[in-house]
């Protein structure tokens, strides 16, 4: 293998960063990131918005929504381990496009979380100052004072991120473990004060708000801010001992001790309010806040000493840390756009001196200074919270897509069970929770309404034509124009000059009965270790390959060409056919299978169940084979009709095509003439006979082999679809198709719905 | 007890339950392919399965 080099043409030195942190570090640094101003301002604003019980509901719900995502997030790190997040993920699912939106998603999201912390820093110190010497601020002095330090304490971050100086991993940590030890102390103690006194329970009454339900909704909206972090924990893929086992444990753990930890937060704040009359918690909370009190800071004061300043205290360090951290984020995510040229270069500017992304972070200024002028708490936490909800519904996008494309090439450390269960589920409940938000902050809505779209319109006009296509594993090595118009279109996957002959004759017999255009497809692999621009070597032998079959098919069907080389053959193929927009794919299959894994092949398994159009398989066709008699076993599938309807186009036309079916001694069997009549307008103008014939045995493939022995081709229909495939163990037509002697083919019909959906992910 | 706290209890339960659980399941699909030899997905789901 040769040598990496740079671009002068010398070695080229890799750094790497050294794999030092263990899953507790990792774990905390989640947690670092979730645990925070969230919470503290979240609890009061849910008591007000939901009730007593829609606080308890809006944590442990977004808790198992923010796990939905985290196990996509697991599921990805798991099988790209690198820095990146989000931002990698689009890129590799969807490519260019997306993951400029996830990018461009992040850099605002961070952005307006900056500017939400900044919000709550001012509040919560100009409360304490305020308490402290008794000062008795009016409302409106209140408010402007309130903007005027969140506006200080937001320009002093972005200094220090321009100075370059961060706080350490090591500072960061003991922040954590503070905040950690504050919130699990105000857990414990309303654990405590429940046991005392379990009358306290009574605060529950009522459960919810009379807004009821809908509410509850508003406020897991606006609260989702609170579980955004475990994400960052992808980012420290580089530095991870063992990180496609520790990323995603550490993602799931720290989801699942966050919500446990914010529970009792939130157990602990109701019962910890007493004397409150006959007033109901939500109006209690409510005249609280109205008077710019903090509902959370009186109920902790109740239940511990000092409870009062330590809440302050606590707050005015987590939007601290909390607010250093988004801006560094969020500079940096605008910083990877403009390194990879989908912003302009200048955002990728370093500073001489400073060594930090000073145009990039000064755009990120604008956008901190602006939602923090702009904004109160309340929109603020609901804006960030909507545009993270876009990011993560993009990462469960990104997490299906990946899963049914290049598994097979990926290697992980997780898997989530059930897929695409979860992944599906949390994009259905951010829907909702991006509803919610509506209704409780039309700002925050009107904000992601207007950045992504515009995002989009950046990208489409500007950095579409500036970033090369991120295929970079599939190359076009020749290829033929386009072809135009609606004809049927026929790709033949041509692996070499023998299986190239072995197909001319199907594809002559199927192109010519759908008056179809033929493609011609050569894909060469080319492995890890061959550099790309070495690929052009391995063209020869599929050039003769197609070449042969040009010789038969050309004066006959309008041909075109296309070789490419790729990494991975299968989803080159389907690469290809999604391009081309192909309706029917002819392949060939050398009969063996390896390993227990596939069911055909590594390669074939895949293009059967990732092609948007339909398939045909062949083994054994090859040669000067006339099909007189063409057996079709038909059980009743989806692609049984398919099945007789290519092997109406193979047959000869003064043969004779069997439609069989096996029934189990002593049942009825399957109604074959209604078959018959039913799919009779998929067969050709002029076909052979269709004699139908049923077969009683209890060993089903051995009834079959036993009957194909006298026939000169079998057409077999594919087994289910790939989802149920997953839960069976046995299949029965590709269990024919290994031990049949006789000529077979196996098809796939396109499936509707399902192709469609195919192709548009 | 009013209707919306039976409901919301019981909705409550369910999700800290399903919370514990899937995080638990997790992990042992985590340990369990961390011990297997299959690294594709299939290879995974396969032996997985076969658990």
């Amino acid at each position: 293998m040769s040598e990496p080099t740079s671009a002068s043409g010398s070695p080229a030195v890799h750094g790497e960063l050294s794999r030092d942190l263990k899953l507790h570090h990792i774990v905390m640094m989640g947690l670092g990131m979730m645990i925070g101003a969230g919470v503290f301002v979240g609890i009061g604003l849910s008591v007000r918005g939901a009730g007593p019980g829609g606080l308890m509901l809006t944590f442990g719900l977004n808790g198992l929504i923010a796990l939905f995502t985290a196990m996509s997030f697991a599921e990805l790190s798991s099988a790209i381990p690198r820095a990146g997040g989000a931002y990698n993920y689009a890129r590799i699912g969807f490519g260019r496009g997306a993951s400029f939106i996830a990018g461009w998603t992040e850099w605002f999201a961070s952005s307006l979380a900056g500017a939400f912390y900044a919000i709550v820093f001012a509040h919560y110190t100009l409360d304490f100052i305020n308490a402290a010497f008794n000062l008795g601020m009016g409302a409106d002095l209140r408010m402007g004072l309130e903007k005027a330090l969140a506006l200080v304490a937001a320009v002093s971050f972005i200094y220090v991120n321009y100075r370059g100086s961060s706080e350490t991993g090591k500072l960061g940590a003991i922040f954590t473990a503070l905040q950690m030890l504050f919130v699990v102390g105000i857990g414990v103690a309303g654990l405590v004060t429940l046991a005392k006194h379990p009358g306290r329970l009574a605060n529950f009454k009522p459960f919810l708000t009379d807004a009821s339900w809908p509410a509850l909704l508003g406020t897991m909206g606006v609260i989702y801010v609170a579980f955004e972090g475990f994400e960052v924990i992808a980012q420290a893929g580089d530095e991870t001992v063992n990180p496609k086992r520790n990323l995603p444990k550490a993602m799931l753990y720290s989801v699942l001790i966050v919500t446990v930890t914010y529970l009792t937060v939130a157990l602990a704040s109701v019962v910890a309010v007493h004397g409150i009359g006959g007033q109901s918690l939500s109006a209690y909370a409510e005249g609280i806040e109205a008077n710019q009190g903090s509902f959370f800071k009186e109920a902790v004061q109740k239940l511990l000493p000092f409870g009062g300043v330590l809440v302050t205290l606590a707050v005015i360090f987590s939007a601290t840390s909390a607010l250093n951290a988004t801006i560094y984020s969020a500079t940096r995510a605008s910083f990877a756009l403009g390194r990879d040229g989908m912003l302009p270069t200048s955002f990728a500017k370093i500073h001489p001196r400073r060594k930090t992304p000073f145009v990039a972070l000064a755009f990120t200024a604008v956008i901190v200074l602006t939602a923090t002028t702009l904004l109160n708490p309340e929109h603020g936490a609901a804006a960030a919270s909507m545009m993270f909800l876009c990011l993560f519904f993009m990462v469960n996008l990104c997490v299906i897509r990946i899963r049914l494309h290049m598994s097979d090439e990926l290697e992980y450390g997780f898997l989530m069970p059930l897929f695409p269960l979860f992944p599906v589920l949390a994009i259905g409940c951010q829907v909702a929770l991006a509803g919610g938000i509506f209704g409780e902050s039309v700002p925050a809505f009107a904000v992601a309404a207007v950045w992504v779209p515009t995002g989009a319109l950046i990208y489409l006009l500007y950095s579409r034509r500036r970033v090369p296509a991120a295929d970079h594993e599939i190359q076009v090595l020749e290829d033929a124009p386009e072809p135009r118009g609606d004809e049927y279109r026929i790709m033949v996957s041509v692996a070499n000059p023998a299986n190239a002959l072995e197909m001319v004759r199907t594809t002559y017999k199927i192109g010519g009965a759908k008056d179809a255009r033929v493609q011609l497809l050569h894909m060469v692999p080319v492995p890890p270790q061959v550099a790309l621009s070495d690929a052009r070597k391995y063209m020869t032998e599929g050039r003769e390959g197609i070449m042969e079959t040009m010789l038969y098919l050309e004066p006959i069907f309008p041909i075109a060409t296309t070789i490419r080389y790729c990494r991975n053959i299968a989803r080159g193929i389907v690469s290809a056919v999604r391009e081309k927009k192909t309706d029917l794919l002819i392949l060939g299959w050398h009969g063996r299978k390896r390993g227990h894994t596939f069911r055909l092949g590594s390669t074939i398994d895949p293009i059967i169940e990732r092609s948007p159009c339909s398939v045909v398989v062949l083994k054994d066709c090859g040669g000067n084979r006339t099909f007189n008699r063409v057996l079709v076993p038909v059980s009743g599938g989806p692609n049984s009709p398919y099945a007789l309807e290519i092997a109406s186009m193979l047959a000869e036309t003064d043969g004779q095509v069997t439609a069989l079916t096996i029934a189990r001694p002593g049942q009825d069997p399957m109604d074959l003439d209604e078959f018959l009549t039913e799919h009779a307008y998929r067969l050709p103008a002029e076909h052979p006979p269709i004699r139908p014939q049923v077969v009683e045995s209890n060993d089903v493939g051995g009834a079959i082999l036993a009957e194909a022995a006298d026939y000169d081709l079998v057409v077999l229909g594919c087994t289910r679809e790939p989802l149920l495939q997953q839960v069976t163990r046995t299949s029965l037509p590709e269990l024919i198709a290994q031990r049949c002697q006789t000529p077979l083919a196996m098809v796939k019909d396109s499936g509707g719905l399902r192709s469609w959906l195919q192709r548009w992910l | 007890m009013e209707f919306d706290a039976i409901i919301g209890c019981a909705v409550l339960a369910g999700a800290l339950v399903a919370l514990v659980a899937l995080t638990v399941w997790c992990r042992r699909r985590i340990q369990h392919i961390a011990r297997s030899t299959g690294r594709s997905a299939r290879e995974l789901e396969r032996s997985l399965r076969g658990e």
